[in-house]
């Protein structure tokens, strides 16, 4: 029964980019017709997604076989998503990107929504991050774009209390399937509380008020002053040279704690962990360089880190 | 509000671009912030890049050092040769096995099984071996991604496996996330699968002996059918050996094989089955589980026998046909309850009076079939059919266009439905929403302008809408009619034709998607639900958006978010 017939279609998950882009996790069935999910923090298992925002950017790129791959951002309040339009796409996509790109160049504003696919990619150096493939896109007004806030608000709210309500129950599938989660859910949670450890979810509370004052359209609660630096859009991971040397080592502290099982963290994964944090591998090498000369990190054996 | 509120705003943008004139960098966060609800913050960037023109910088750091190791270290198993002994990859475990072997005299445990490498990799080809853990580790379970460290290759006449060293290390890295459901442990009647081998626990409701004739004609077979129960639900069963567990009594089933006739399970018990009586004072008693047993219209499944239920008859007609030249009668008609409508033929006359409709019925031992996902349940002898004096539901409702509101995720759950109404958002137009064209002798949709089915190049021209809607947990395609597409859309026909004409047939999907996509509807009609997944068949739709800021209200005071 499994192997034949067709593979359900896969919900959408209306979510913000910072919950999303957040992610370091996915998980792939064995089968072939298996579904691919992106595991993100609060243990929502997302196939697809709705999101919407202000097109920030979308650039054609040649590659190598003659064909364009365009790239582009998205921005909500909480951050930006990130989506890239290939060969593969409907001809409606395509079309419509073209016509974007275009219309993006005369400096008009454009809010755009759109039901994608969801994909993890690590790059050679390690560094996890998270790219949507969309399959529909539609222009959409302001008024449409503050009832996906108001109803992304509340599905995030959703997915925080179903996090909350999970740690009464111990990480693994055997304690959880005492709780009134669906199979899916619980597969979610137990991935995400063992990949991510403890979370402090103060940040994406921020995140739903911000959203919230915007679909009532109470603005000026939602502005915040200007960055003293605004980064440059092109660098992919858009908060990278903003932290503070404190910040990495709360970070790599924070990471050795979570993923000791008695024995240390290796390098690499360290290393690995940051940058999707948004370190820099330099910069985190350099940093546990030091935190080992100063005591506040041991190496028991060659590669392996454990806090002192 | 004052005007300089985008002071600080308009400062960032001209530290970025000095050139820029100051009114319309302030004319832009002002078109952003009211006409986009994009508050400054975020539409910075943007605003930066309007001004800055086409002007790029690329900056890439790219430093990649390994950290000096005497390790193996690779990313897949096709890298790895019989010789090597200190290997470090990352895998997926895909089975895990423990087993007891004897090993220079002692006994030991040892796990073995299937690991497969590009763990994170979706889509892309994945190379399987075999492993043996000689640990063994306690921690793996199958479906988790580890990274082994310190095993060796084993390589065999010609054939690799890896082997995991009792000095090997493994960090999990993604926690096993199958389920794993031990055999001989009984479950709910309710969750019963589709098929395979299960056990439960029941009480026996019903018990009768029947014969199967063999198509053949070589003769019968005698075999038992019936009915369990526990408090989760109810099953049809039918032994092939002799089955003499009274009506009443409590048996533990193991090994009992599921198989599903038409939509609906039924348990076969053979020689490998064992029935035993089954001791729990606290089992539901038999009158309990009887009463329990009522179904309603929307537990109707194609297949099911021994149905109990209460409908009214809304309509009721006399048809007549000839079977091998003797004319038949069959009678039939429309009956529905609170959860829905549906159909029910009888083979014998009832006394029911056009007249006198609507009547109730308690139906009893009845089968359901169904016609196009629409159940019609098959009355086949008088004797089954008792007359109800009142509904047990508050008499004054109209039945006959009575629609049930069902949340989408039960509707894609239970089976084909008539009279419901559901809501989702959509997220998805498909491309052959708008002007179709059917067949005109099968009304299928042609494809290149023949019908897959009757190879017919008629054709009758039809508007419809094809959409996906979801609630964030289910998904159900929806079929819009004509007339309720037409209303939705605002578009008649003609309109419609001229837009694909003069736009082509993908800019005008394009703009129904601008017109739908993401946006709530709410729609009438009926389910089909198979292993395809559930299909909704409407003839009113409507876009049923709440307002926003109202909805944000809402949410605020539903999770105190102030």
């Amino acid at each position: 029964m499994q192997s034949t017939g067709r593979v359900k279609r896969q919900s959408a998950v209306h979510i913000f980019a910072s919950e999303y882009g957040e992610s370091t996790l996915s998980e792939k069935g064995s089968g072939e017709f298996d579904p691919s999910f992106v595991i993100t923090k609060l243990g929502s298992r997302v196939n697809r997604v709705i999101v919407a925002g202000l097109l920030e950017r979308i650039e054609g790129r040649d590659v190598s076989n003659g064909s364009v791959i365009y790239q582009g951002q998205l921005r909500d309040p909480s951050g930006v998503n990130y989506f890239s339009v290939g060969d593969y796409v409907s001809d409606s996509v395509k079309e419509l990107t073209i016509q974007l790109s275009e219309k993006l160049e005369t400096g008009e504003p454009i809010l755009l929504m759109m039901v994608a696919k969801t994909r993890l990619y690590q790059t050679d150096e390690g560094a996890v991050y998270t790219s949507l493939r969309p399959e529909e896109m539609c222009v959409i007004d302001s008024s449409r774009y503050a009832s996906w806030l108001a109803k992304t608000s509340d599905y995030m709210m959703i997915r925080m209390s179903n996090y909350m309500s999970s740690l009464d129950f111990d990480a693994n599938i055997e304690s959880m399937s005492k709780s009134e989660f669906s199979e899916h859910q619980q597969l979610g949670l137990v991935a995400a509380r063992n990949h991510y450890g403890e979370l402090d979810l103060e940040h994406y509370r921020l995140n739903v008020m911000q959203a919230l004052d915007i679909a009532e359209g109470k603005l000026e609660s939602a502005s915040k002053p200007a960055p003293q630096r605004i980064e440059p859009t092109i660098d992919e991971d858009n908060s990278a040279d903003e932290k503070e040397s404190d910040d990495i080592e709360t970070a790599i502290t924070d990471i050795i704690n979570t993923l000791d099982q008695g024995d240390g963290v290796d390098f690499e994964t360290i290393i690995v962990n940051a940058e999707a944090r948004g370190f820099q591998r330099a910069i985190t090498e350099e940093k546990i360089e030091e935190m080992s000369d100063s005591g506040i990190v041991h190496e028991p054996a060659f590669g392996w880190f454990r806090l002192v | 509000m004052s005007d300089d509120k985008y002071e600080s705003h308009i400062k960032a943008v001209l530290s970025e671009c000095p050139d820029a004139d100051i009114d319309e960098v302030k004319a832009s966060f002002k078109k952003y912030e009211e006409e986009f609800y994009i508050p400054p913050q975020d539409a910075l960037r943007s605003i930066v890049r309007r001004f800055q023109g086409e002007k790029q910088t690329t900056s890439k750091s790219n430093d990649t050092n390994n950290s000096p190791r005497n390790t193996k270290k690779v990313k897949s198993l096709s890298e790895l040769s019989g010789a090597d002994r200190d290997v470090e990859i990352e895998v997926e475990i895909i089975s895990h096995n423990v087993r007891e072997q004897m090993i220079r005299g002692e006994e030991k445990k040892i796990a073995f099984g299937l690991i497969e490498d590009n763990p994170w990799d979706d889509g892309s080809e994945r190379i399987r071996w075999e492993y043996k853990d000689w640990g063994p580790n306690s921690n793996i379970t199958p479906g988790s991604v580890v990274r082994i460290e310190g095993a060796s290759v084993n390589e065999y006449q010609g054939k690799m496996s890896l082997n995991i060293n009792q000095g090997a290390r493994i960090a999990i890295l993604r926690e096993g996330t199958r389920p794993v459901n031990a055999p001989g442990d009984p479950i709910d009647i309710s969750s019963i699968p589709k098929d395979g081998y299960i056990c439960v626990v029941g009480r026996v409701l019903s018990s009768r002996e029947d014969q199967i004739h063999r198509k053949d004609g070589s003769g019968s077979l005698d075999v038992v059918r019936g009915r369990i129960a526990d408090e989760s639900g109810t099953i049809g069963f039918l032994s092939w050996e002799p089955f003499a567990h009274e009506i009443g009594s409590l048996i533990k089933i193991d090994g009992a094989q599921v198989r599903t006739f038409r939509e609906t399970p039924e348990l076969n018990f053979g020689r490998t089955t064992k029935i035993e009586p089954f001791h729990d004072a606290n089992f539901a008693d038999t009158e309990k589980l009887t009463s329990q047993n009522m179904k309603t219209v929307s537990q109707l499944t194609d297949g099911s026998r021994d149905v109990e239920i209460i409908v009214q008859i809304t309509e009721w007609e006399k048809r007549s046909f000839t079977k091998d030249g003797v004319e038949k009668h069959l009678w039939s008609g429309q009956i529905a309850d609170l959860t829905g409508r549906c159909r029910m033929s009888a083979w014998e006359e009832l006394p029911i009076e056009a007249n006198k409709l609507p009547l109730t019925v308690k139906l009893s031992g009845v089968r359901v079939r169904a016609w196009q996902g629409i159940p019609d349940i098959t009355v086949d002898t008088a004797k089954q059919v008792e007359f109800l004096d009142t509904p047990p539901w508050d008499e004054s409702i109209n039945l006959e266009d009575h629609v049930v509101e069902v949340e989408l995720t039960e509707l894609t759950k239970s089976s084909s439905r008539v009279g419901i109404t559901t809501k989702g958002t959509i997220v998805s137009v498909r491309d052959d929403s708008g002007i179709i064209l059917r067949c005109v002798e099968c009304r299928r949709v042609l494809r290149d302008g023949e019908c897959a089915s009757c190879g017919s190049s008629e054709s009758q021209q039809d508007v419809r809408l094809r959409l996906v809607i979801d609630n964030g947990e289910d998904t159900a395609s929806l079929l819009i009619n004509k007339a309720a597409s037409i209303k939705l859309t605002g578009l008649d026909e003609d309109t419609m034709a001229q837009k694909i004409e003069s736009e082509g047939k993908m800019e005008f999907v394009q703009s129904l998607r601008d017109m739908m996509l993401g946006r709530v509807v709410k729609a009438n009609g009926r389910t089909i639900v198979d292993e395809q997944g559930a299909m909704i068949l409407a003839d009113h739709a409507e876009l049923d958006d709440d307002d926003p800021g109202l909805l944000a209200t809402e949410v605020r005071a539903k999770w105190g978010v102030n």
